[in-house]
Formats: C-alpha cells, sequence, structure tokens
C-alpha cells in the first residue's frame, strides 16, 4: 500500500497547466502500487483551482491559508511534508517547474524522502518503480531507484500526457499548521516579464530562416513569437542584410542546442548545420526535396514555407 | 627535474632516456590553470574581438593587450620586483600555446610579451625596468620590436637605421625606417636597433611620443590581418641617452638572445593552431556526407588525420621537452644578483640548436595541418565561411618571421658545427665512431622487452647516420662548409627530425605506464605514424647529404650506410594509422 | 559577510559522455573534469558581495583529492578557503547525503550566506540547496538571475541579482520562475541558489592562481561527521538516449504538428 500524492500548482486562483502531467504519473504510480490518490493544492483564495484540478477526477487536498498565499518554499514544503504525512503518503509528485523545483526538495529531506528531478517515465516493473530521468544534460538517461520509505519526484511536464477531465473528483479541504513566524522569506514582487524573444544562446526554442523566406522573415518572427521563440537564420539570410548579424545560427555565428530547432527555407549547408546539431528536435520546412537539411533533421516537410509556417501557426493556436 | 643536464645539441650524441624529458602530462595543477586561464581570455575576450580587429578598429587591440595584463597574462616571463611572476618557461610556452586560439591577438601578444618585452628584462637598467616595466606587464603600454627594414631582414646586422649623439650628448637622434613592425599602430614603448657612428649597432628604448617618430599605415597582409604591421619612421627622433639599452655596440647580442624565446614561443603557439585546425577538420570529415556516408569513413581521409595527428604529438612533445631543458639549467642559477639575466640568457643560448629546431619543426607541421585540412574541406576549404581558409592564410607567416626557416635550418647545423670546433662538442670523436659503425655489420636483435624497442633502435643508427655525415662533410669542406649552405640544409634536416622522433618516442614511453589500455595504444600508434614518416624525412635528407658531400668509394659507403641506418620495421602502420585517426575523429579534436 | 559557496567537480560538459557497457556508469577515459558551472557561477557572485561588503568568502566540496582541484580553481578565482568533505568511494553523493555533509560545514562555518549553484550538470538534480536550507530551517531562494535586457538601468537597480540589504542582516535576491522574475527577500542566514543568468565569472589572473596555493584548505572526514551515507537515489541503469534518425518526412502540416505534439513532446 503506497499511497501517492501529486502535488499541483496554482497561480492567482488557476490551476497551471503542467499540473496535469504528474497527475497522470500519479496515477500511473498508484495503479503499480495499489495505494490510493489524492492531490495538493495550496494557496490563499486558491480554491477555484483546485475545483479545475477536481475536474479530472482526482480527490484534491486544499489547503488554502493566508500563510500560502506566496509560494515561499519555507511554507509551501512545511505543508505539503504535513499533508504527505498525514496522507500517508508514499510517494510525492509534482511537476517540475520552477515552484515543483523549489518547493519538493525541501518538503523530501523533512521526510527523509530521496528525490528524483525531472522524470521522463516511469520504468520497472509491478510495484518496483524505476524512475527514468535525465544526466549529464540528457546525454545519458538513467533509470533509478529512490530507496527511502518515503519518495518524491518531479515530472517533465511535456513528456507525461495531459490528464483528461473525468468524473470522480472532488475538493477536501485540509488544514496546515505552518507557522508564519517560521516563514522568514518575504515576497516582495513578481515582475512578469513581456515575452521578449529569448537570447538565441539559451532559448528553448529557435525558428530560422534563410534563402527561401526571400527576405521576408515575418512568418519566421511570427511564428516564434507565437512559440515564446528566440529567431535564427543562416548565412545567407545575413550576407543578404535580410537580419542582423548576430542571428547568424552556425559554425562561424552562434552554435544554438536548443528543444526545438525549426529551420526554414533553409538548405541546411555544413556550416549552418553545425550550429544546431546538438538540438533535440530538428524541424525542416523547404520547398526543395533533396535540401541536404532533411538528412539531419528529425520531422521534414517538404512545402513553402509561405503556406506551411501559417498553417503550423494555426495548429499552435488551437486550430 | 630530469635526470641528468643535456647540453645543446648533445642529443645527437648521448642517449636520452624517458627521465630526461619533461612531458605535458606532467604539468603541474598551477600550470593547468594557467593554461585554463589563457584559453578562457582566448575564447571569451580575444577571439570575439576578430571582426573589429581584422578592421583594425582603433583601440580594440589595446583595450584587449590591457585585459590581457589585468588576467596576469603579461606577468609570466617578467621579474618579480616589476610586477612580473617570473614563471618558468613550460608555464610560458603553454600560455603561447593556448592563446593560439586568440586568432590576431596571439600575434600581438607574442610580440608583446616576446620581442616586445624581454629585451628590456634582460638588458635594461633598473632605471629603464621601473620606468617602463610595471607598464608593460600591466598592458597600459603595448611593445614592439624594431629590427627588421626594408632592405634588411635576415640580414638584419645590414639595417642603415642610424643614431646620433647630440652636441650636447643629451639625446641620441634616430634615423632611418623600419618594417612590418607588429603591434605597429598601439604599441607605446618601440625597441628599436640602429647603428652609431653607422657602425655600433645599438638598441634602443624609444616612446611612442618621442619627437619625430612616426607610425605608418597598417600592411594589408595575406594572413593574421587582425594584428596590427606597421612600419615605424624615425627621422631625427629624439631619445635620451639613458634609453640606450644594454651596450652600445652589443646590439646584436640583444637581437639574437631574444630571437631564442621568440622561436621557441612561436613553436609552442603554432602547436596549439595546428589543434585547432586538426579539430575544425575532423569536424567536418564527420559531418560531410558523399557517397552515403561521412567522408571521415574514407581511408583518403583518416590517412591524412592521422598522419596530422602523429605530428602534432611530435611537436608538443618537441617543444616541452625543450622547455624543460631550459627550465632545468635555469633552476641551477642562483636567483637575483647583477649577473642572474646575463647566465639566464645564456641557459638559453645553450639551446639555441633546439630552439631554431622547434621554430622550424612546428611551423612547418603547422604548414602541413593547415593545408591538408582545407584539402579535408574540399571546395568548403576555399569558402571563408568555413574556417580552414584562415587557418590556410593565418600559417603562412610563421615560417617566414621570428628568422625564416632556411636561416633557422642554417642554424642548426652551423651552431653545431662551431661548437664542435670550440670543443663543446665531441663531434670529430663521435663522427669516427660513426664511420665504424657505418662499416660494421650489426647483427643485434631487438629486445622486445624494451618499450618502443624499435624505434630506439632506430634512433641510435639515425644519429650514428648525421655524425657520419656531418664528419664526411667537414672532411670534405672543412672551415669552407659554413658557406655550402645546400649541405649544412640537408643535414639539418637530418637533426631536425631526430629531436622530433625522439621526443615523441620518450615521451610516449614516459607518460605510457599511467594511461588505460586504449589511450596506450592510440600513443603508440602516433608514435609509429610519426617515427615512420620522420625516417623516410631523414632518409631522403641524408642520402641527398651524401650525394652532396662525395662522390666513388665514400660516397658508396655513406649510401650503404644511410640504407642501413634508415631501416625502421612500421609493422603495423596501416591498423595504427586507423585506430589514430578514429581517436581523433571521435572527439573531434585533437586525442591527446 | 561571510559566505560559504559550495563546489562540485563534474564532468566537462564539452566531453563526449558515453555509457559504459555494463550500463551501470559511464565511461570516464579521456573524460575531462571542471568545476561545475553554476557552481563557478555561485562562486563570482559570493566575490562579487565580498567586493562589496568586505567579508570572507569559503569554498567547501565533498570527495577526494581530486575535488581538491576544484576547489584551488575556487580560491584562484579569489576565494580565501576552502573546506574540503572528505568522502571515499567513487560516485558522488546524492543531494540528501551531500545537504547533510554540508549542514554539518555550515553548523561549524556560521557563514551568513550559503550560495550554491541551481544544480551540477552530472547528476542535474536541483535538489542540494534546497535541502540544505530545510535541514537548516533558513529562508531559500533558488535561481537567482539577473535579468539582462530590462528596460532601463532603474529596472536593472531595482531587480538586482543578489543584494545585500543596507543594515546587513537581509538579502534581497531576483529569481527566474515560469513567467518572470520574482523578488524574495530573506534575512540572514540563508541559502540561494544561482541560474545561468546571474552573473558571468571570472577567470581567475595569474596571480590569483600562484596565491591559491598557499590558501588553506581545511579537511573534515565525513565519517567523522556522524551523517548516514548510504544513498538514497540508487543508479540502476544507464542507457544511450535514442539516437536522432533524421530523414524523416512529414506529409503535411496536421502530421508535423500531431509529432511535435505527440511523439516530441516538444511542443
Amino acid at each position: 500500500m503506497a499511497n501517492v500524492l501529486v502535488l499541483a500548482e496554482q497561480s492567482r486562483g488557476r490551476l497551471r497547466k503542467p499540473s496535469l502531467a504528474p497527475l497522470t504519473a500519479g496515477r500511473e504510480l498508484a495503479r503499480r502500487t495499489g495505494g490510493a490518490l489524492t492531490a495538493l493544492v495550496m494557496g490563499h483564495g486558491a480554491g477555484s483551482a483546485a475545483e479545475e484540478l477536481a475536474a479530472h477526477g482526482v480527490t484534491v487536498q486544499l489547503a488554502d491559508a493566508p500563510v500560502l498565499e506566496h509560494p515561499l518554499a519555507e511554507a509551501h514544503a512545511a505543508a505539503l511534508a504535513e499533508v504527505a504525512t498525514a496522507s500517508a503518503a508514499t510517494w510525492i509528485v509534482a511537476p517540475a517547474t520552477a515552484y515543483g523545483k523549489d518547493v519538493v526538495p525541501r518538503a523530501a529531506v523533512a521526510l527523509g524522502a530521496a528525490m528524483a528531478t525531472d522524470v521522463l517515465a516511469l520504468a520497472g516493473e509491478g510495484s518496483e518503480v524505476l524512475l527514468r530521468r535525465p544526466m549529464w544534460a540528457g546525454n545519458v538517461l538513467a533509470e533509478v531507484e529512490l530507496a527511502t520509505p518515503v519518495k518524491a519526484f518531479t515530472v517533465r511536464p511535456t513528456e507525461f500526457a495531459a490528464a483528461a477531465q473525468a468524473p470522480g473528483g472532488s475538493v477536501v479541504p485540509v488544514a496546515v499548521h505552518v507557522d508564519p513566524a517560521r516563514v522568514r522569506a518575504r515576497f516582495v514582487a513578481l515582475h512578469e516579464v513581456k515575452s521578449e524573444r529569448p537570447e538565441l544562446g539559451d532559448a528553448r526554442v529557435v525558428v530560422a530562416g534563410g534563402r527561401g523566406t526571400k527576405g521576408d522573415f515575418g512568418p519566421i518572427t511570427a511564428l516564434a513569437d507565437d512559440l515564446g521563440a528566440a529567431v535564427g537564420a543562416s548565412r545567407a539570410a545575413v550576407d543578404a542584410g535580410w537580419v542582423p548579424n548576430d542571428w547568424q545560427v552556425g559554425q562561424t555565428g552562434k552554435v544554438v542546442a536548443p528543444d526545438l530547432y525549426v529551420a526554414a527555407g533553409i538548405s541546411g549547408a555544413i556550416q549552418h548545420v553545425a550550429g544546431m546539431k546538438g538540438s533535440r528536435v530538428i524541424v525542416a520546412i523547404n520547398k526543395d526535396a533533396d535540401a541536404p537539411v532533411f538528412q539531419i533533421a528529425d520531422y521534414g516537410l517538404v512545402a513553402d514555407l509561405f503556406q506551411a509556417v501559417p498553417e503550423l501557426r494555426s495548429k499552435i493556436a488551437g486550430g | 627535474m630530469a635526470a641528468r643536464l643535456f647540453k645543446g645539441a648533445e642529443y645527437l650524441i648521448t642517449e636520452a632516456t624517458k627521465d630526461d624529458v619533461f612531458v605535458p602530462e606532467r604539468f603541474t595543477e598551477e600550470q593547468r590553470q594557467i593554461a585554463d586561464t589563457a584559453e578562457q581570455f582566448a575564447v571569451s575576450e580575444a577571439r570575439p574581438a576578430e571582426a573589429l580587429l581584422e578592421r583594425h578598429e582603433p583601440g580594440v587591440a589595446a583595450a584587449l593587450m590591457r585585459k590581457a595584463g589585468d588576467a596576469g597574462l603579461l606577468m609570466i616571463d617578467a621579474p618579480e620586483e616589476y610586477g612580473g611572476l617570473a614563471l618558468d618557461k613550460a608555464t610560458s610556452m603553454l600560455a603561447a600555446e593556448k592563446l593560439s586560439s586568440a586568432g590576431s591577438f596571439s600575434v600581438s601578444y607574442a610580440a608583446h610579451t616576446g620581442i616586445g618585452t624581454l629585451p628590456l628584462v634582460y638588458y635594461g637598467t633598473p632605471a629603464q625596468k621601473e620606468k617602463y616595466l610595471p607598464k608593460l606587464v600591466s598592458g597600459e603600454w603595448a611593445a614592439a620590436y624594431c629590427l627588421t627594414e626594408p632592405d634588411a631582414g635576415s640580414d638584419a646586422m645590414g639595417g642603415k637605421a642610424t643614431a646620433t649623439l647630440s652636441p650636447d650628448g643629451k639625446h641620441y637622434l634616430i634615423e632611418g625606417t623600419k618594417q612590418f613592425i607588429t603591434n605597429g599602430s598601439f604599441a607605446s614603448l618601440f625597441t628599436v636597433f640602429a647603428k652609431v657612428d653607422r657602425k655600433h649597432f645599438t638598441a634602443f628604448l624609444v616612446e611612442r611620443d618621442f619627437p619625430g617618430v612616426t607610425v605608418g599605415p597598417e600592411e594589408k597582409k595575406l594572413g593574421i590581418r587582425g594584428s596590427s604591421t606597421t612600419s615605424v619612421i624615425f627621422e631625427n627622433a629624439r631619445v635620451p641617452v639613458e634609453n640606450v639599452l644594454g651596450e652600445i655596440g652589443k646590439g646584436h647580442k640583444i637581437a639574437f638572445n631574444v630571437l631564442n624565446v621568440g622561436r621557441f614561443k612561436l613553436g609552442a603557439a603554432v602547436t596549439g593552431a595546428a589543434k585547432h585546425a586538426l579539430g575544425a577538420g575532423a569536424a567536418y570529415a564527420n559531418a560531410r556526407r558523399q557517397f552515403g556516408v561521412s567522408i571521415g569513413k574514407f581511408g583518403a581521409i583518416r590517412e591524412k588525420v592521422a598522419d596530422l595527428t602523429a605530428e602534432i604529438f611530435a611537436a608538443e612533445s618537441l617543444i616541452y621537452r625543450l622547455a624543460g631543458l631550459i627550465d632545468d639549467r635555469i633552476a641551477t642559477l642562483p636567483k637575483g644578483g647583477d649577473g642572474y639575466y646575463d647566465a639566464y640568457q645564456q641557459g638559453i643560448e645553450e639551446y639555441a640548436i633546439e630552439c631554431a629546431i622547434a621554430k622550424v619543426f612546428c611551423s612547418e607541421v603547422l604548414a602541413d595541418v593547415v593545408d591538408e585540412v582545407v584539402q579535408i574541406h574540399g571546395g568548403y576549404g576555399f569558402i571563408q565561411e568555413y574556417p580552414a581558409e584562415k587557418y590556410y592564410r593565418d600559417e603562412r607567416i610563421n615560417r617566414i618571421f621570428e628568422g625564416t626557416n632556411e636561416i633557422n635550418r642554417l642554424l642548426v647545423t652551423g651552431t653545431i658545427l662551431r661548437r664542435a670546433l670550440k670543443g663543446d662538442l665531441p663531434l670529430q670523436r663521435e663522427a669516427m665512431k660513426a664511420m665504424e659503425a657505418l662499416m660494421t655489420p650489426s647483427l643485434d636483435e631487438l629486445d622486445p622487452s624494451i618499450p618502443f624497442a624499435a624505434e630506439k633502435a632506430t634512433l641510435a643508427n639515425l644519429k650514428s647516420a648525421f655524425l657520419a655525415l656531418s664528419g664526411a662533410a667537414v672532411q670534405r669542406f672543412m672551415e669552407k662548409l659554413k658557406d655550402e649552405q645546400e649541405v649544412l640544409l640537408a643535414l639539418s634536416d637530418v637533426a631536425i627530425q631526430i629531436f622530433a622522433i625522439e621526443s615523441a618516442v620518450l615521451r610516449a614511453e614516459k607518460i605510457s605506464g599511467d594511461l588505460h589500455d586504449a589511450a596506450r595504444a592510440d600513443v603508440a600508434a602516433a608514435v609509429k605514424a610519426h617515427t615512420f614518416a620522420g625516417v623516410e624525412k631523414v632518409a631522403t635528407a641524408a642520402r641527398r647529404a651524401a650525394f652532396y658531400v662525395a662522390e666513388g668509394d665514400t660516397l658508396a659507403v655513406l649510401l650503404a650506410g644511410v640504407r642501413r641506418f634508415t631501416k625502421y620495421d612500421a609493422s603495423g602502420l596501416l591498423e595504427a594509422k586507423r585506430r589514430l585517426a578514429d581517436a581523433t575523429l571521435e572527439r573531434e579534436r585533437y586525442p591527446f | 559577510m561571510k559566505i560559504l559557496v559550495t563546489v562540485k567537480r563534474v564532468e566537462d560538459p564539452e566531453s563526449k559522455i558515453k555509457v559504459r557497457p555494463d550500463g551501470l556508469g559511464i565511461v570516464t577515459d579521456g573524460v575531462n573534469y571542471k568545476l561545475n558551472p553554476f557552481d563557478e557561477i555561485a562562486v563570482e557572485e559570493g566575490l562579487r558581495l565580498r567586493e562589496q561588503h568586505g567579508g570572507e568568502v569559503i569554498v567547501a566540496a565533498i570527495g577526494g583529492d581530486p575535488a581538491i582541484t576544484e576547489l584551488r580553481a575556487a580560491l584562484a578565482m579569489g576565494a580565501d578557503r576552502a573546506v574540503l568533505v572528505r568522502l571515499a568511494g567513487g560516485a558522488p553523493p546524492d543531494p540528501l547525503v551531500a545537504s547533510a555533509l554540508l549542514k554539518a560545514v555550515v553548523e561549524e562555518e556560521k557563514p551568513d550566506l550559503v550560495l550554491l549553484g541551481k544544480q551540477a550538470v552530472d547528476d542535474d538534480q536541483n535538489q542540494t540547496g534546497q535541502m540544505l536550507a530545510g535541514r537548516l530551517g533558513w529562508p531559500q531562494a533558488t535561481f537567482a538571475s539577473k535579468q539582462e535586457s530590462l528596460e532601463s538601468e532603474a529596472e536593472q537597480k531595482r531587480l538586482p541579482g543578489v543584494a545585500r540589504a543596507a543594515d546587513g542582516a537581509s538579502v534581497r535576491v531576483a529569481r527566474e520562475v515560469d513567467g518572470g522574475l520574482e523578488v524574495l527577500e530573506l534575512p540572514l542566514p540563508a541559502v540561494v541558489t544561482v541560474d545561468l543568468r546571474l552573473n558571468k565569472p571570472r577567470f581567475a589572473s595569474l596571480p590569483g592562481i600562484m596565491k591559491a596555493k598557499k590558501k588553506p584548505v581545511r579537511e573534515v572526514a565525513a565519517a567523522s561527521l556522524d551523517v548516514p551515507l548510504a544513498p538514497g537515489v540508487v543508479v540502476r541503469r544507464l542507457l544511450e538516449p535514442p539516437k536522432r534518425k533524421g530523414g524523416v518526412k512529414v506529409q503535411d502540416v496536421a502530421e508535423l504538428w500531431k509529432k511535435l505534439h505527440e511523439e516530441a513532446k516538444v511542443l
């Protein structure tokens, strides 16, 4: 019997989407261990977030208290540990968001729990659960066992399907006894950064254009903005004066390794490829089916970027 | 500390062991940290400025020099009393090697810290050092060295610049033009060579702001375009008498001694550049696909990668062995005191031959590497978007400046013969022994329990070949030998290759015990490939020398001897080269 | 200010990391090691704070002789002295154990501020700082950062990475959270973990390197610290991630979107 407690994240009363991934992971886990599954939402005035989560068919413990208004680790970790103990939870699962990564380790140490970060999948057999997670910047995948009585892990939100809505859920208020005097950090402000484009060097997504744009980078920058991505370019585009020098991706420009690299209208000369081959996923869109870029692309689409990119944008927008 | 102190060129006579060589694998933690700093500086400060430097954007090079000063990179060879760290030559070479990835700035750095600063360090009076050294060490002032003139390159002493004492005896007025001066556009201190009374070759410390000093425009160059190269014109330039460096009429001592240091540092710098070029070639070979496969899988490419890797291994072994020789000798000098730098320079001068060898061998390794890296890139090697063509253009000057490779080759054998004549090297005795060995068949079996037995046996024979040929050359030409340049050049080629082969073999032996199996096999492969190539070069040069110096029976004996003494069993060569190529291609960089 | 910075020796991210044939470790032959890049940023931040407010920067590491190399690298950057928790055995301790060992060092040294890199680039666990703070009962701020592309200098001043208050009793930390920068005020003593954009670490100057040789490295044996050393995270096996196939074509945008969403899970 190994109960599972899923930590969800809310912001201003709204459930944050990444929370649905640990719910999926938690369900799979509970199925394998035979334990009961509940979720936890913490905050102040977070009831609506708890309802939102409960609409996915899970019992949601709601810890609502002024001390939990801001996601301060001292408060949330203490509350999480208290609820986990009260729930006889053996497993704590949370999203690997800034919140999850900040709070869960502190709770884990209070529970003497070993913890695995950024889990990609559950492995092992039956109730012997191993966790698959990246190490050495993703160059190695590890299957780890957590050898303490209580165990904790965060999941990479993109790796587990978001749990679907389902009946049968409910919200159960729970009291937590977090002493405000022992929460010494003070929230000062949250500055929401305008979605300014990220730096090419450390963007998670890069959209790059080349000769195929014929000088019109409109579709490229629009797609980048949709994805919160950085914009890159091939040397041809830079040399033609269509875009600034520091947009150049390549061995003599910038070397990037984002999660996703979209090369639109780029033929894929070695110099350019050298600058992006470390990307986790490479998408190429090019009219020329024989363009060398298709050899390295994980997904290649032979199409006119002026048609394909707008179409992709509408798919992203939810079309 | 090596087991014993070898004299210059003694390697040709005495068998050296692994305990006699310093190897890069034995760098101390501090040396590695300094190497890291040099590399980080090159990559994060200097390299990004390359485009600006190539446009000769004002202020950029000077700012970099100051940053290098802040990092302490200009302190290595300077004395502690004036803000330096007085570190050993191994460290100095290591920094030069790691800074090679700084592109054009590495040339400015080398000129500043080497020929720009060392004359002052070695020959300056306390007052001169006090006045100028701290500024050079901090990078506040950049230094330049003005020896070459439009009509005086290799014949440095043939310069026409003059220095005339003013009537009041307080100034020298320098008149003349100096050419190809590195750092010309932003240096504040020039070490200028001029003849007093049209005959006494003398060095002067000249500030940029002294009246009569004009700097010409930037030369448009084939390569190292980001380094400043200008003429410097002196028209009645007023230099206070206090700024005479060293003694009047003894300027040539300064010029020649400082060149030794410049040579071994160049050897280190080009070795670093060769490593980078090789990495670029390997990365391209892996990425470029033809016939459905990356070209790094084809033997034609792998052979190149293997040969270049082996050559660089030898170059690297050679320069740090030389560092060890110099450092060990300098370590025996009592620190401080008036004669310290005199003795210091003599310590370096002892290895003038090896310094010249380092310059020639390593610069020619770089030449091979950049040429083949262009070739590996195919058509793209010709296109500026790819790094190969810049390596190719930037390399060329290394075989020309710091003494052309021809001059340096002549120096190798010329100096050996001079020392033999003075009785410093028992050349004649050894030559006779070699001649006898030549004529005595030997049936020695190789002892397989000795590491690198085949290479060592061959080395001993190569040395005998050199000695026998040298002896024959002396016998034929006597004191006129110094004018038979073709002969000297051929003999030098033999001497140079021997030093390189031996350095690689001894390093391999020294480090093999510490390596795991795969690495040990890679090192052995490098030794085999390089020894084979080196022995072939010795054979060719030795045969050439034989034809140059002998005829009839003597010639027949010499040729037979060369044939015997240049035997090397390179069985397993193909497998070794393939292994070596893999080591480099897998890592996309020099693997050692 | 007395600042303690932890440093970890990790495989050089530039080295090619390969899994051993037995799947129980990585191939270490030919791999270079260096100071964890996030820890370098932490050391740099400590040095900047010391430059502004005076005090001492102490660096601490857990391991054997090789760890001393990284301590010396930090000393060469300018840290004042070092502590090594000597722990035998090959693999570095997991965060549960490391945080317990570091707690002992903190209790001995009594710093005002503990700085750690947010994660080590070998295990990428991102837990040690938080666990240490939990064990100590100290306030924590993770992912301290500085937003470079802020509108104005005034903005930059308002959102410094790590800033000590005038009275010395607290620090303000700007931290990267999803969607922006959160500013927290932590009364000292506190634990802060640092993220990539916080600063650009200086490289060790040559005089710094020479001075580092003489700076003290104090050793304390892990065994003497009354900390259970059994690992909580046990690696059962290591695998290479799936290699890029390349050359796969999709029919249309709909298929592309599906693949990116469901298969690659990158959008």
